[in-house]
């Protein structure tokens, strides 16, 4: 039936699929795939950048900071220089402590970072001067140390804030939500544990003629752990006690006798003040003020909370897993506790929400997407006619939906940047489409139409302008391969872009190749007249 | 119309005033829109700020400050804040900094854990349904805050950082004091960091370093303590007990999460010192009893002598050599300027104070840098600039280095395809001025715009993109001039101008289909540049393409026939631009 023998790519792929019945079947694939891509792939706002890098903190408590940085941050910076790309070294010297940190160069493998930074350390162990602590190797990890997800617990209103309960609740809390799937760590920020307070008073102290550490020695001796003790009985089986800890409750710490005083004793109460409270001496402490409003017109006129103490949850994932799922399994299961949050007296607010924002982001920019297409196709039918931007329409979300699934298959997330190399490439992708169906209308038009059959010119007319428009749609490629090599923050940042604008350049070339001659089958039909060509502008220059 | 635009070409083509006219203009119009951007009338900047719902105030009091004049900052600058109707909620977090997020991740904000700083986060509603940007609300308020707050404290900096839109950096300036005289690096900086707050448009100056202060050593009397039966670590533990406080025991328990220590200390009323004087802590000391072997008890004041000194501050090292970093950000602006106004200020400022002063010599990423030698010591301090300003040059260096290298690649395509070299390097020349289309489409983007609009990274990006779309307008427009001469034999310059006007219908539905494609890429903040540099630049590229273009093709003489070029025996040709 057809006669004509394709020469280009181009002709051969139209010829193979256009009376395919598996066509269409490919078609819906192609489109449910990107669907489901869309759907399922991690979403954030912005692309990931591979930082690597760490610290060595060394202390050496007494030293000050000149000290610190002859004894340990010169030495160590020393050594770190003998690996392999790092990018900077930074050393800190203060008083007591010193700190290197280490930055790699971008796109330096994470794993490998870590591990050389450790070994380095390690390897040097044996040169570690006298007095200096076990150096700590502490590595960035920029996935799990930036928390998704902040909540801010506070006590409520009318309720007397007894931060010394919120602590537990709140860490019974962590472990729920850190058994949420797909969580990797969780804090808690600002918070204060219980702890039992001796504060001794000096004037007592020295009228009992007592010192410090004879409170120390006294508490020490009766806080001991001791582990089971096992005895055998004579028929030879195990008999099995312990001793219990001394103190059980505050009173047992108040009633440590501390010494003799004229032959009675003296108890820790007399001299100092015994309480159950929380750890005062650690200054790092959270505040929240908030209002309750959700839109602006309900925020402009409400006035925010007085400022309380709060204890913040913050909630990261794993890196590669979906922001939106994970950040909605955990409001789901903050929301169940909520209730039960509200009886012991306090509430809480959720002060970081990036899984929402990345869907806002990516739900706007998928919008914009759907927008751009349909001016695109009103575009299309003042210049082409209607049949034939639909045509062209139709192979755009094709075309999308292959460059997605490439995407996901190959291990990238839908972010901000990704969408932009989608609206980039927009522009740029219907083209080919356009170019095979402006040459099949002018060949609907030609004079031998009537002896040929419709299957024959629609391959003939995708497969003559094959040859050009490859090189037309390289020459754009060509573009983009650079900018894969762009080093640095900002090329990681833009990353996205040199690598899916080709895709969907060379997916928008198969896509006008299978289906714009596929589709025009189906709808487009040889005009009645033979001679009619005026519709074609520009028809005149060529005769 | 299409007969209209063939014969206006071949009319320009036809005569050698009009030909000679048309390259003139459109290179005054290449080096027109070029000087615009010395000129500063397009500004640039390597991205652009992003309208966020949140930032955050960082709050630092001097080296040596209580947890509570830092809270009684922060609660002042969340009383300001608090007035403001957009505001969500607020969280400060004293002693520490807010849970990681981009811009702390190189601020050093997980690295906090000292009385004197403290971090606020600040949400917003919903920037959708907000009318004034988050850039712009800091911009209002910095001021505001500031005046009201830094007072409390002397000394005090406080901070506005917002969220990047691109990758993080330390600040938008910074200047990285490198010697190794830790003396005058300290001096240099705070030379540095009044110049650069009396720069315009630079705001929140800050020297990273600690500030030195008053403290009192206390200077343990070995002989005295070794007679009075003790020993120098019993003595510096009691104090630290006494004062600090230490878990001298823990207890576990199965009904609470975690540990419970028994923390012994002082009680805080009886370890009050009544001023910040020698007397009061001697008083004090003399209170404070230790037990010797004897179980007697000796004054802590008797063994140990108390000094007034002052503090010693923490050394900063990047790279092995000992550095200060003075930073600052750009309050709407680009770094670029307040960061070239304040550099000739200080080589001027440095000169008139006996320095010799030499800029980095070569063109490299730190090509802005500044060497400072003492003529008398022969001592070199470095004033390096890094921060965005480094990143910005970087990136433009990258991105040109890419640009070359999409120049090369679609050089070597088309001399493939034409098989010599005199067309490839038209396309090139046709594509390449682009450029004009870009910066004035920048130009006029600013002045339609409330904010400054600046030619950012992405805008490079678009217009690397365009080189491909012109090249391509170009490509198809020489295969069809040449088919026609061939196939039809029609001579050069009605060729030129038969092609030029038919290819202008798809050459315009494709620049349609872009700038359609940019026009909500226009209006986003980070992208925006791309966008303007697409619709703008393939406006340019239409004319460049259809008049330009084909002035330079027939001067050429690769669009002479020549028999030996394969590629053009194929007569379907014509139909491929069709």
């Amino acid at each position: 039936m057809i006669s004509y023998k394709p020469k280009d790519i181009a002709g051969k792929l139209a010829l193979g699929f256009l009376k395919n019945p598996l066509t269409s079947v490919l078609g819906i694939s192609l489109l449910l795939l990107g669907f489901i891509s869309l759907q399922v792939m991690p979403r954030e706002e912005d692309p990931q950048i591979a930082i690597s890098g760490g610290a060595v903190i060394a202390p050496m408590p007494g030293a000050t900071p000149r000290e610190i940085e002859n004894v340990i941050v010169n030495p160590l910076e020393r050594k770190l220089r003998e690996i392999k790309g790092i990018k900077h070294i930074y050393g800190i010297a203060m008083h007591d402590v010193g700190i290197v940190n280490v930055v790699y160069k971008i796109g330096e493998r994470r794993e490998d970072a870590n591990l050389k930074l450790y070994d380095k350390v390690m390897q040097n162990m044996d040169n570690l001067p006298k007095g200096v602590m076990q150096p700590l190797v502490k590595p960035f990890d920029i996935d799990i140390d930036i928390p998704i997800l902040t909540f801010a617990f506070y006590p409520l209103e009318g309720q007397k804030a007894d931060y010394e309960k919120l602590f537990p609740i709140a860490r019974r809390l962590q472990q729920r939500i850190n058994a949420v799937h797909n969580v990797a760590k969780t804090t808690l920020v600002g918070a204060h544990k219980p702890q039992f307070n001796v504060e001794v008073d000096l004037g007592k102290l020295t009228a009992y003629n007592l010192s410090m550490g004879q409170i120390m020695k006294a508490i020490q001796s009766i806080a001991v752990d001791v582990p089971n003790v096992k005895g055998r009985t004579k028929d030879k089986k195990l008999l099995i006690f312990g001793v219990k800890n001394a103190i059980d409750t505050v009173d047992d710490v108040k009633n440590i006798i501390v010494a003799q005083y004229m032959g009675s004793p003296i108890y820790l109460r007399d001299v100092a003040r015994v309480e159950r409270g929380i750890d005062f001496q650690n200054f790092k402490t959270a505040y929240v003020g908030f209002k309750k409003a959700k839109t602006p017109e309900e925020a402009a006129k409400e006035k925010l909370s007085p400022i309380k103490q709060q204890i913040t949850l913050t909630v990261s994932k794993l890196a590669g897993t979906n922001a939106v799922f994970v950040a909605n399994d955990v409001l789901k299961v903050m929301e169940e506790y909520r209730d039960q949050l509200r009886k012991q007296g306090f509430g809480y607010i959720v002060t970081r929400n990036y899984g929402k924002r990345a869907n806002d982001a990516v739900n706007e920019l998928v919008d914009h997407l759907l927008i751009t297409i349909a001016i695109i196709a009103i575009m299309l039918v003042f210049a082409l006619g209607f049949k034939e931007a639909i045509i062209v329409t139709l192979t755009v979300p094709a075309i999308l939906a292959v460059t997605l699934f490439i995407a996901w298959i190959s291990g990238q997330t839908i972010n901000r940047i990704t969408l932009f190399a989608f609206l980039l490439a927009l522009g740029l992708l219907v083209d080919a489409a356009i170019i095979v169906i402006e040459n099949i209308h002018r060949h609907l038009h030609s004079h031998d139409v009537d002896e040929r059959s419709m299957e024959e010119i629609l391959v003939e007319a995708t497969d003559e302008i094959g040859a050009p428009t490859n090189v037309a749609t390289l020459a754009i490629i060509m573009t983009m391969i650079p900018m894969l090599f762009v080093g640095g923050m900002m090329g990681s940042f833009m990353k996205p872009i040199p690598l899916n604008v080709p895709v969907a350049l060379v997916a928008s070339l198969v896509v006008a190749y299978i289906f714009t001659p596929y589709l025009s089958l189906k709808l487009l039909k040889k005009p009645e007249h033979k001679h009619h060509h005026g519709k074609h502008a520009g028809q005149e220059g060529v005769k | 119309m299409m007969k209209k635009f063939e014969n206006f070409v071949h009319a320009i083509l036809e005569s050698k005033s009009k030909k000679t006219l048309v390259i003139l203009l459109t290179i005054l119009a290449l080096l027109g829109s070029v000087a615009m951007i010395p000129l500063k009338i397009v500004k640039a900047k390597m991205l652009p700020g992003k309208s966020d719902n949140t930032y955050s105030v960082y709050v630092t009091t001097p080296t040596g400050s209580s947890i509570e004049q830092t809270y009684k900052v922060s609660k002042c600058v969340v009383e300001q804040l608090k007035k403001e109707p957009q505001v969500l909620n607020m969280e400060i977090y004293a002693g520490m900094g807010i849970p990681l997020d981009y811009a702390g991740l190189v601020k050093g904000s997980g690295m906090k854990n000292s009385e004197n700083v403290a971090e606020i986060a600040v949400n917003l509603t919903d920037k959708h349904e907000r009318e004034e940007t988050s850039y712009m609300m800091v911009h209002r308020l910095r001021p505001v805050v500031k005046k009201a707050c830094e007072g409390l404290v002397p000394g005090t900096t406080i901070q506005f950082v917002e969220q990047p839109a691109g990758p993080p950096t330390l600040a938008s300036i910074v200047v990285e004091v490198t010697g190794h005289n830790l003396k005058r690096d300290r001096k240099l900086a705070v030379e540095v960091a009044n110049i650069l707050s009396k720069t315009p448009k630079v705001v929140d100056v800050d020297i990273m370093m600690d500030d030195i202060y008053k403290k009192f050593d206390l200077i343990p009397d070995k002989e005295k303590i070794a007679r009075s039966g003790l020993t120098v670590d019993q003595v510096n533990k009691i104090i630290y007990l006494a004062f600090e406080g230490m878990a001298v025991a823990h207890k576990n328990s199965a009904n609470e999460p975690d540990q419970i220590q028994i923390f012994e200390v002082l009680d805080p009323k009886t370890k009050l010192f009544p001023n910040k004087s020698k007397e009061a802590l001697m008083t004090k000391l003399n209170e404070l009893n230790l037990m010797n072997r004897k179980g007697m008890m000796v004054p802590v004041s008797e063994v140990v002598q108390v000094k007034e000194v002052d503090s010693k501050p923490g050394i900063m090292q990047k790279d092995l050599h000992r550095m200060i970093n003075v930073t600052a950000e750009t309050d709407e602006e680009s770094q670029v300027y307040p960061l070239l106004e304040a550099r000739q200020k200080m080589i001027d400022y440095f000169r008139k104070k006996g320095w010799k002063v030499e800029k980095e010599p070569g063109m490299s990423t730190y090509m802005f840098d500044l060497h400072l030698i003492d003529p008398k010591t022969g001592e070199k301090f470095l004033l390096r600039w890094d921060g965005e300003m480094k990143v910005t040059l970087d990136t433009f260096r990258d991105l040109g280095g890419a640009f070359i290298g999409a120049l090369i690649l679609i050089f070597l395509l088309l001399v493939i395809y034409y098989k010599n070299y005199s067309l490839p390097t038209i396309i090139l020349i046709g594509s390449f001025l682009s450029i004009i289309g870009v910066i004035v489409g920048h130009w006029v983007a600013d002045l339609v715009t409330r904010d400054t609009f600046f030619l950012t990274a992405t805008s490079l990006i678009g217009f690397i993109a365009l080189m491909g779309i012109s090249s391509r307008n170009s490509l198809l427009l020489i295969d069809f001039a040449k088919s026609l001469m061939e196939a039809k034999g029609m001579p050069k310059r009605r060729a030129i101008a038969v092609s030029s006007a038919t290819r202008a219908k798809p050459i315009m539905l494709t620049a349609i289909a872009i700038i359609l494609g940019s026009a909500l890429l226009a209006s986003d903040p980070i992208f925006g540049g791309l966008g303007v540099a697409l619709i703008s630049g393939t406006v340019a590229a239409v004319f460049v393409s259809l008049i330009f273009v084909p002035v330079l093709l027939d001067n050429s003489k690769g669009m002479d026939l020549d028999d030996d070029n394969p590629l053009h025996h194929d007569p379907s040709d014509i139909s491929i631009t069709r």
